[in-house]
């Protein structure tokens, strides 16, 4: 999306600098910016490690509102706060589009076994995640992909969710806490199981 | 497209055995071009007058509930209780997006218009199921949404289809080519607003609700110019004064346990929560031409299950609200439930029909039924209430307040009746809802308002393991008794239509498509659809080129259109499950 050439391209960047007042950024600032990405989340979007987030192809909207709620303190991060403090509101979006459409990569996850995965089904059906999650669990604009996550993030998250210790979705913490804490790690390894290469559902972009 | 192609061949391959009929696929298409026009669309310009005589049009469908009243009650009688056995597959149309499907089609002069989850537009031949044109919605980064990205349905007036969108815009698109014409920002998706819901079309006005009643929005009902797209009114279903009479007891008189003293003491320590007390509207507005209102029902407050930092009624949620059609004024309202905590709000359409009142006199009334799973019938003049039928469902433990480790108490938080319109037969005094049977516990946990986020105040929870199912129930609403009930194994969404051949039609979420005696609730024709999924679509039926068609566009995750012609020279065609 972000390999327009020639005039076109000229004309698109007039057309944000005009918008955003002077502080647009250029295709090439994305990248230099992603790069400070890339140290943790990964070159080729395998993270680093499996309490970092895949943030290849994550849902746009998603990213967007994490990278606005690190930079307004409602979700904390020691190591996120610091990288997010200066950005624009469009560089957000733009960050956000840029993985967005990259392709999120096999992290190589076991499918959970058929035990776990009827109590992770059980625990998601009696608190509705499809509901905003979607049927593969690849969510949709501001809504998560979980499918294909590391299990440990994933587990940590819904902890953290679940103690308050991430505050930025009470929502997400009410929905937790009326989870059983016994059927989180199954939940995690069910959905860290899943791994959809195509984007299933909504058709094409 | 890869996961798409394999459905369409399993859904075309389903129907070519069943009728040897054509099938329509939707073709290669470019991705970055919003609209791929095959053909222009052979659609006439839609006028007022054709509008306002859709109740007795038997040609088109021109409204999602079929007239201004929202009846669904289609007049023909081509199709009727003894031949509605004879109806067969005609063509099935697969979309390219494999999502829920809630959409009804609207149909002019054998042009429909469908629409799919993820905001796009098809225009169909009605006759043959080819594609006209597709219309992508180009969405923005930011889209907020709670139950699904469903759309509802198209709006038509003169040359245009009008479609509101999840990242909260309302597009208006040329009829015959499906090109935007122009496009009006209706309120900020980060905040929490989106549009699920299908417009409605009427004195060259737009109008419209939104959804957010679990993300602290204040909601809404506005008016737009149909030509322009600029806002002509704006009504706000949360007013400044939130805080109403203090009801004890909902409108059938049970007692919902509130502690108005302490609500009132959180009233002078927090003020009136009016700014983030939801309040959405997800369904069209009947409309009373003659008196130039307006009615519509508005849903839960936010947030859905703590009623701690929301003292007061919370005016105008789970109410019936009529206001003036050219200026949105308000002229009545009646509340079913003050302060609710369980998420059991007004969200089917109301329908506007003469009903009778307590003195056995007939008078113009508008009816609606609730996700307590009760019809409601109202004075039309003042929206008070008439009367309200027997529960359709079970209503043990009502009203039980939520706790934090989760109290029980039927009807689930789905109702009951949920978006599902009803139909009625106003020859038989009969309304027809789809109801759900699915036990929860209602959790309640208190957190401030987050800003756009998801803002339940707790949780609902299907109980693992407990039974669920649905029905199709048939009331009198002149009495409020129910005429008949028919158990369906699995809970039911999607709605419901009546016609004056006799019949019922509605889907069940095991992929049954089925058509119902209005009187007696027999099942006369059935229908596999081929989808499992637990979302149902209301079915909508017209005339083409002198041969009456009945369509429901089937259920999620199988994302076809499926027509069905009552051609008596062919045989009918059923599968067996």
């Amino acid at each position: 999306m972000f390999r327009i050439s020639g005039w076109a391209s000229i004309a698109v960047l007039f057309a944000s600098a005009l918008v955003i007042g002077g502080s647009a950024i250029a295709a090439d600032d994305i990248e230099q910016k992603a790069q400070i990405c890339a140290t943790c989340h990964g070159a080729d979007g395998v993270p680093i490690n499996n309490t970092t987030p895949v943030i290849w192809g994550q849902d746009e909207g998603y990213l967007y509102l994490q990278l606005r709620d690190f930079q307004k303190g409602t979700r904390k991060s020691p190591l996120m706060e610091p990288i997010v403090a200066d950005l624009e509101k469009q560089d957000m979006y733009d960050l956000a589009a840029y993985f967005t459409n990259k392709k999120w990569p096999n992290l190589g996850q076991p499918s959970a076994p058929s035990d776990v995965a009827a109590k992770a089904e059980s625990a998601a059906k009696s608190i509705g995640c499809r509901g905003c999650h979607l049927d593969h669990f690849q969510g949709d604009g501001t809504t998560a992909r979980l499918a294909g996550q590391w299990q440990e993030y994933l587990l940590s998250q819904m902890l953290a969710f679940r103690d308050g210790s991430r505050g930025n979705n009470p929502g997400m913490s009410d929905l937790m806490k009326a989870t059983p804490k016994e059927d989180l790690e199954p939940l995690s390894k069910y959905l860290a199981g899943l791994q959809v290469d195509q984007y299933i559902g909504r058709g094409g972009r | 497209m890869g996961s798409c192609k394999t459905a369409a061949t399993i859904v075309g391959a389903l129907a070519f055995s069943l009728a040897g009929t054509t099938l329509a696929l939707a073709g290669a298409e470019t991705e970055t071009v919003a609209t791929t026009t095959t053909r222009e669309a052979p659609v006439p310009s839609v006028s007022q007058d054709m509008l306002s005589g859709a109740a007795t049009d038997t040609k088109n469908n021109l409204h999602t509930n079929l007239n201004y009243e929202q009846t669904r009650y289609y007049q023909g009688k081509q199709i009727n209780k003894s031949n509605v056995g004879k109806l067969r597959p005609a063509w099935i149309f697969q979309t390219e997006v494999v999502e829920s499907l809630e959409t009804t089609p609207i149909v002019v002069d054998g042009v429909m218009y469908v629409t799919t989850s993820f905001n796009h537009v098809y225009a169909i031949d009605a006759k043959t199921g080819e594609q006209f044109w597709h219309y992508k919605h180009k969405m923005g980064p930011v889209t907020t949404y709670c139950c699904g990205p469903n759309n509802r349905g198209v709006a038509i007036y003169k040359d245009k289809v009008y479609m509101g969108t999840l990242d909260a815009k309302l597009v208006a698109l040329d009829a015959k080519t499906g090109s935007l014409v122009w496009e009006t920002q209706i309120a900020d998706p980060e905040l929490g607003y989106s549009e699920t819901m299908a417009p409605t079309a009427v004195d060259g006005k737009i109008l419209i609700g939104t959804n957010g009643g679990e993300y602290g929005i204040r909601g809404f009902v506005r008016a737009y110019d149909a030509e322009t797209g600029k806002q002509v009114w704006n009504f706000h279903t949360i007013p400044e004064n939130s805080v109403g009479v203090w009801a004890t007891h909902d409108a059938t008189g049970k007692d919902m346990h509130r502690d108005i003293e302490a609500e009132k003491a959180a009233l002078k320590k927090l003020g009136d929560p009016y700014k983030t007390l939801g309040g959405g509207v997800w369904q069209n507005p009947a409309v009373d031409l003659e008196k130039k209102r307006i009615y519509f029902v508005v849903g839960n407050p936010s947030p859905d299950l703590d009623g701690s930092i929301r003292p007061g009624d919370n005016l105008y949620t789970d109410s019936l609200v009529a206001v003036d059609l050219n200026t949105g004024e308000y002229v009545c309202h009646f509340q079913y439930i003050a302060h609710d905590v369980w998420d059991l709000d007004s969200v089917s359409p109301p329908i506007l029909v003469d009903v009778k009142n307590k003195d056995g006199k007939t008078v113009p009334g508008v009816i609606h039924a609730g996700k307590t799973g009760n019809v409601y019938v109202h004075n039309r003049d003042d929206c008070s209430l008439i009367r309200f039928s027997e529960a359709m469902v079970d209503q043990t433990g009502m009203w039980t307040l939520p706790t934090p480790e989760g109290a029980k108490m039927l009807p689930g938080a789905n109702g009951g009746v949920e978006w599902s319109p009803m139909a009625v037969n106003p020859d038989l005094g009969l309304s027809y809802a789809v109801n759900l049977h699915q036990p929860m516990t209602y959790h309640v946990e208190s957190s401030p308002y987050p800003g756009g986020k998801l803002w339940l105040g707790g949780a609902f929870k299907v109980i693992p393991g407990s039974e669920q199912f649905g029905n199709v129930t048939a009331v009198d609403y002149n009495t409020g008794k129910i005429k008949w009930q028919k158990k369906t194994p699995l809970p039911m969404m999607g709605g419901a239509l009546a016609t004056a051949g006799g019949l019922v039609f509605t889907g069940e979420g095991d992929g049954w498509f089925r058509a119902y005696d209005a009187e007696s609730g027999d099942v006369l024709w059935s229908f596999f659809a081929g989808a499992a999924s637990t979302h149902h679509l209301p079915p909508t039926r017209w005339t083409a080129r002198s041969t009456s068609w009945s369509v429901r566009v089937v259920t999620p995750r199988s994302t076809s259109s499926v027509a069905t012609t009552s051609s008596p020279s062919r045989p009918t065609d059923r599968v067996s499950a």
